[in-house]
């Protein structure tokens, strides 16, 4: 009966003594002395040859339970301080995180680079390929191979820069039409957008530098209901919504049939605002069937092949969507504006 | 132009009372020309009536009078009227508009002036009436927008434009032109005409007058000159002014007993012939300007404007009335020349009709014989003619007209179309086949192919009215444009690293080529530039950048921006070389300028991976001590500088200017090749070396470089001290240097040897080296 009061003492002192440890510190000793190999429960098995074998299952069977229940205990105890230590750490590292994050933020893109890449991104998706050709050009591929001869007034209505050596800045980014016809042949399906200059006074709504998307499409036989329909495609993806156009006549020396595409006023939706001044239409893009001197010039035979091309004012396009109301912020580089078209 | 909206349905019968102004501007806009705009004209007239001044009264103390008129609307009503020639028995017009206190006497409306009225430009008395009748109605003036009417010679005067408005709405078309009133066939001229070349007047037509009274227009006519935007003058420049309007025949009248001899000739004018033209300036001209002239000299300016000393006057009681038809590009040239586009001009540079000289002879006589009564014709039509060379008919086939447009459109709309616009149309061979005559107003150069026929048929149907269809044609992935890409994925990388897209102007002034010291590179220079600052075209992007820089400090203390564009360079034939190129700046208030430059540096390594920078000497706005060349792949790509500290303000300024057809063709070089990874362990060991202050660290690595052997698998920048223990003057740079083989590991033996040939080899240099 030794045995047992030893080992039911043994069991509640150091249960007791697992309740009283303050810390992780104090149990680890605890454990050494009553669990470990030269510990207090280790003291009592060494006795067991003493005892008649009836003693010895019955004093071993309870030294097992002793000895579960006094581990149990430690290993509950050793895990309750280390969770609250780990809390107390966890605790202890609060951030704030609405602090300001580090390192520069992200600059922003043009407002023409943005919607530029949109409406490239729609036409080659559509089968179009993007072009691009120089900001000086000839006289030949910005006037003639367009239809438009030194005699013709077309060329009065187009403020042209000219350049020493006879060349001048594009006036607008048709000749990129002449070059894609001539490099690809037909049947084409391409975009231009770039840079292009007139030469008139800058004010409010008025730039000598802007930025056209230029677009043709020539095959076996391309109609007007096509060009309808290509329109129709790029306003609703460039809007975002459905839009109403209409189509009226139009003179542009390169196309024939030619037309002004006006789309329903977006802000009115058709009754009259001031954007539209008031008519419910706003002019957006020229366009029309490519004139055949136009393709027999870039050695396109117009008996076989027809085509339509158009031309989107870019510059417009980005005043509309993000409503800037003076055209000269666009080439100002104010970074207080640009900033504004952070992605 | 402005048209009169009573003009055209004067011209249209039954237009009037059924189709409203607005609807036949939507018409027309849809249809024929774009319309700008709608006002109404001569909106007072509505509700004004004829009155006769009964009592004139002075008022103490004003310059304003009272009166008492008799109306036949309103009965007899007392108004106050400022107007001098307001006088008792005078028949004027009062208009009803309202109770009003003046010069302290209730005026109960008005009496009105002509321009009040809508009807001319005379403010300086109230209108005076011949008879107790006006009969004017307020009129609407539709605005077309000229340019969508360049094409179009037959639409600068209002029957062209009432021929649409007839063939749009199906209501017939009144031709106002009495061919008759001409003298007959067989009368003999009183004047000849001499033309010198009829490429340059292809036409010139005339009659000579008698019996003329110079005096002011019918009110009507000026009405209509008004709502068209011209200024009434007298009768007969009215007249001719009318006939302008209305037909787009430019016409002139001279004072016959002002001509000298009996000739009338169409030559060049001389080098520095002078003429006194009638707004009373004086040109200068030259040969390739074309003059009417008489027997002592120049009369007017062809197709532009007319001469002073023959001019219409109030004595003018003979007159020789040309109509005639110039050259297009030579008016225009002429116009643009002396710097005077006219009503004429701007007419014949849109290629006139020459069958339309002798229509407006015509119409002149019948208006001529309404406001100078008893005026007579003198002799037969004088008339020197060479025909333009004919449009050859058009072959049209139903079945093409219905592909081009893809809409199903009849053969008999299409007649019925093209007829209305008074085409000739007859059956081809083919069912479905027509031949098309163009009408000689649209042939000079509107029509010749029929394509634009289509156009013809594809307005007049309505483009609303087609179904938009997508195309048949086969789905190919369109070719690729990898510059265009690799620009793209730039902005996306450069934006993301803080910078902000900016666009400059593709010009330089006078001042930045020298401030920057870019006339070495002769910039292009532009021939016509507005302003100042476009005289040359950018061979570089920089002197904009730096210009950004400085305005966006005002504002920021720090930033950064980019711009991706073109540099322009002069070629000695053909076009000139296009670069572009991504120049960007990194701008600092504080700071000692180092943090932008490694930045820039990290940046285009980002762009073009190895790149190798080289100090170089400055350019003129380069910071002397701090600008570099960038190189990769042996290839020269760009140069990252600091901003010479004189060109900006409080702060550093680095930039980074990158030759992007050169970074491409780099970054499209590079190969990616997968190498196995290392199986057994590599080990590592720290150099260090002393040298001069300034010596390059790039140097100093280049020299690792070169005695590493080929187990070196890396030579990493660990830091680099100057200061004690170290002499004055003196730097270590430490390097941490790997080495290991793919087969096995390394035995120390073997990196000994691989650090001892480096020690060695720096040593050889002139580097002491630490260990």
């Amino acid at each position: 009966m030794e045995a047992e009061q030893l080992l039911s003492g043994l069991r509640q002192s150091a249960l007791d003594r697992i309740a009283a440890a303050a810390s992780l510190d104090d149990l680890e000793p605890l454990r050494v002395e009553v669990l470990g190999r030269n510990g207090a429960l280790a003291g009592v098995s060494k006795d067991f040859k003493k005892l008649t074998p009836e003693d010895r299952a019955r004093i071993g069977k309870l030294l097992n339970e002793v000895k579960q229940a006094v581990e149990s205990a430690f290993e509950a105890r050793k895990a309750g301080f280390e969770t609250a230590a780990l809390n107390a750490r966890l605790d202890a590292e609060w951030l704030d995180l609405t602090l300001p994050a580090s390192g520069v933020r992200p600059g922003a893109l043009h407002p023409v680079t943005r919607i530029q890449r949109e409406i490239e991104e729609l036409f080659v998706s559509l089968g179009f390929t993007v072009l691009d050709g120089p900001e000086v050009e000839t006289e030949v591929n910005n006037f003639d191979a367009l239809n438009i001869p030194p005699t013709h007034p077309a060329r009065d209505m187009q403020d042209t820069f000219w350049l020493e050596g006879g060349n001048l800045l594009r006036t607008h980014t048709s000749p990129v039409q002449v070059r894609g016809m001539r490099k690809l042949g037909p049947p084409l399906r391409m975009i231009a957008p770039g840079r292009v200059f007139r030469n008139e006074e800058v004010d409010a709504s008025h730039e000598h530098t802007f930025y056209q998307l230029e677009g043709m499409m020539i095959d076996r036989d391309v109609s007007v209901t096509n060009l309808i329909y290509f329109m129709k495609t790029l306003l609703s993806s460039i809007f975002k919504r459905e839009v109403t156009v209409r189509l009226r006549p139009g003179y542009f020396p390169f196309v024939e049939p030619g037309f002004e595409l006006d789309i329903q006023c977006l802000i009115c939706g058709g009754p009259g605002c001031p954007v539209c001044k008031h008519s419910g239409w706003v002019e957006l893009l020229p366009c029309g069937l490519v004139h055949p001197n136009v393709l027999q010039m870039s050695g396109i035979d117009p008996k076989e092949w027809n085509g339509f091309a158009f031309g989107l004012g870019l510059t417009r396009l980005a005043m509309m969507r993000y409503q800037i109301d003076d055209i000269r912020q666009l080439q100002g580089g104010d970074l207080r504006f640009l900033n504004q078209f952070t992605a | 132009m402005k048209f009169s909206y009573q003009w055209i349905s004067s011209l249209v019968d039954g237009l009037g009372n059924v189709v409203e102004p607005r609807e036949l501007m939507r018409l027309i806009t849809m249809k024929t020309a774009e319309c700008e705009g709608l006002e109404e004209a001569g909106a007072l007239l509505a509700n004004a009536t004829p009155a006769e001044v009964l009592v004139v009264e002075p008022i103490e103390g004003s310059h304003n009078r009272k009166a008492v008129v008799r109306t036949i609307a309103y009965g007899e009503k007392t108004v106050v009227c400022g107007a001098a020639n307001c006088r008792v028995g005078l028949w004027t017009m009062y208009a009803p508009i309202g109770i009003k206190k003046i010069s302290g006497v209730e005026s109960d409306g008005m009496l009105a002036s002509g321009r009040e009225l809508g009807i001319n430009r005379d403010h300086e008395g109230i209108l005076e009436l011949s008879k107790p009748e006006l009969g004017l109605q307020p009129d609407w003036v539709i605005e077309v927008d000229n340019k969508s009417l360049t094409h179009r010679p037959d639409l600068w005067g209002h029957y062209g434009m009432a021929r649409e408005v007839s063939a749009i709405t199906g209501k017939p078309l009144r031709d106002p032109v009495d061919m008759a009133l001409l003298p007959a066939a067989s009368a003999e001229p009183v004047k000849r005409v001499a033309i010198g070349d009829f490429t340059l007047c292809p036409r010139y037509s005339g009659l000579v007058f008698e019996n003329v009274t110079v005096q002011p227009s019918p009110l009507w006519l000026q009405y209509r000159l008004e709502a068209a935007g011209l200024n009434p003058i007298n009768n007969i420049v009215d007249v001719t002014n009318y006939v302008l309007a209305e037909l787009a025949q430019p016409m002139h009248a001279f004072d016959a007993d002002k001509l000298r001899g009996d000739t009338i000739f169409v030559r060049n004018a001389g080098n520095g012939e002078k003429i006194v033209a009638l707004n009373k300036e004086e040109y200068e001209l030259d040969d390739t300007n074309l003059v009417i002239a008489d027997a002592g000299g120049a009369i007017a300016i062809a197709g532009v404007i007319g001469g002073d000393e023959s001019a219409i006057g109030d004595g003018t009681t003979r007159i020789v009335l040309e109509s005639a038809c110039f050259n297009a590009t030579s008016v225009r040239k002429t116009a643009a020349k002396i710097k005077n586009r006219t009503d004429a001009s701007m007419r014949f540079e849109k290629s006139q009709d020459p069958e339309n000289t002798v229509r407006g002879l015509a119409r002149a006589v019948a208006l001529l014989q309404e406001v100078s009564p008893g005026i007579r014709l003198v002799g037969g039509l004088i008339d020197s003619y060479q025909p333009l060379p004919k449009v050859a008919p058009i072959v049209l086939s139903t079945e093409w007209v219905q592909r081009k447009l893809g809409h199903p459109v009849a053969a008999a709309e299409i007649k019925r179309i093209l007829e209305a616009l008074q085409f000739g149309v007859s059956n081809g061979e083919q069912p479905g086949e027509f031949i098309v005559e163009v009408p000689s107003w649209r042939a000079t150069k509107d029509i010749s192919l029929r394509e634009d026929l289509v156009e013809e048929i594809g307005r007049m149907i309505g483009y609303g009215e087609m179904t938009p269809t997508a195309p048949l044609v086969p789905s190919v992935v369109p070719p690729a444009n990898p510059t265009r890409e690799f620009h793209h994925h730039l902005r996306d990388l450069v934006a993301a690293q803080g910078y902000t897209e900016a666009y400059n102007y593709s010009f330089l002034s006078d001042e930045t080529i020298a401030e920057f010291g870019l006339a070495a590179q002769q910039p292009i220079r532009v021939l016509n530039p507005i302003a100042s600052d476009q005289a040359y075209l950018r061979t570089s992007l920089v002197p904009r950048i730096v210009n950004n820089i400085r305005e966006n400090r005002k504002h920021f203390e720090t930033f950064r921006l980019f711009e991706i564009g073109h540099e322009i360079h002069r070629n000695t034939e053909g076009l000139p070389t296009e670069t572009p190129h991504l120049a960007a700046a990194f701008f600092a208030k504080d700071g000692d300028g180092s943090a932008g430059l490694f930045e820039l540096k990290r940046l285009a390594s980002c762009i073009v991976p190895g790149i190798e920078v080289r100090p170089c000497d400055a350019l003129p706005y380069e910071h002397p001590a701090r600008a570099a060349e960038l190189f990769a792949d042996g290839t020269r790509v760009g140069r990252l500088f600091e901003l010479h500290p004189s060109m900006v303000e409080a702060g550093r300024a680095a930039i980074l200017d990158l030759d992007l057809a050169a970074a491409e063709t780099l970054s499209h070089g590079r190969k990616i090749q997968y190498k196995p990874l290392r199986r057994f362990p590599t080990s590592a060991f720290d150099l260090s070396v002393v040298t001069g202050e300034r010596t390059l660290v790039g140097e100093i690595e280049a020299g690792l470089r070169a005695y590493a052997t080929a187990n070196v698998t890396a030579i990493e920048f660990q830091r680099q001290y100057s200061g004690p223990p170290l002499a004055a003057g003196q730097k270590s740079v430490s390097y941490r240097i790997t080495v290991g083989a793919a087969d096995r590991t390394l035995s120390s033996a073997e990196v000994s040897a691989v650090r001892d040939a480096i020690i060695e080899g720096m040593r050889s240099r002139g580097y002491e080296l630490r260990v």
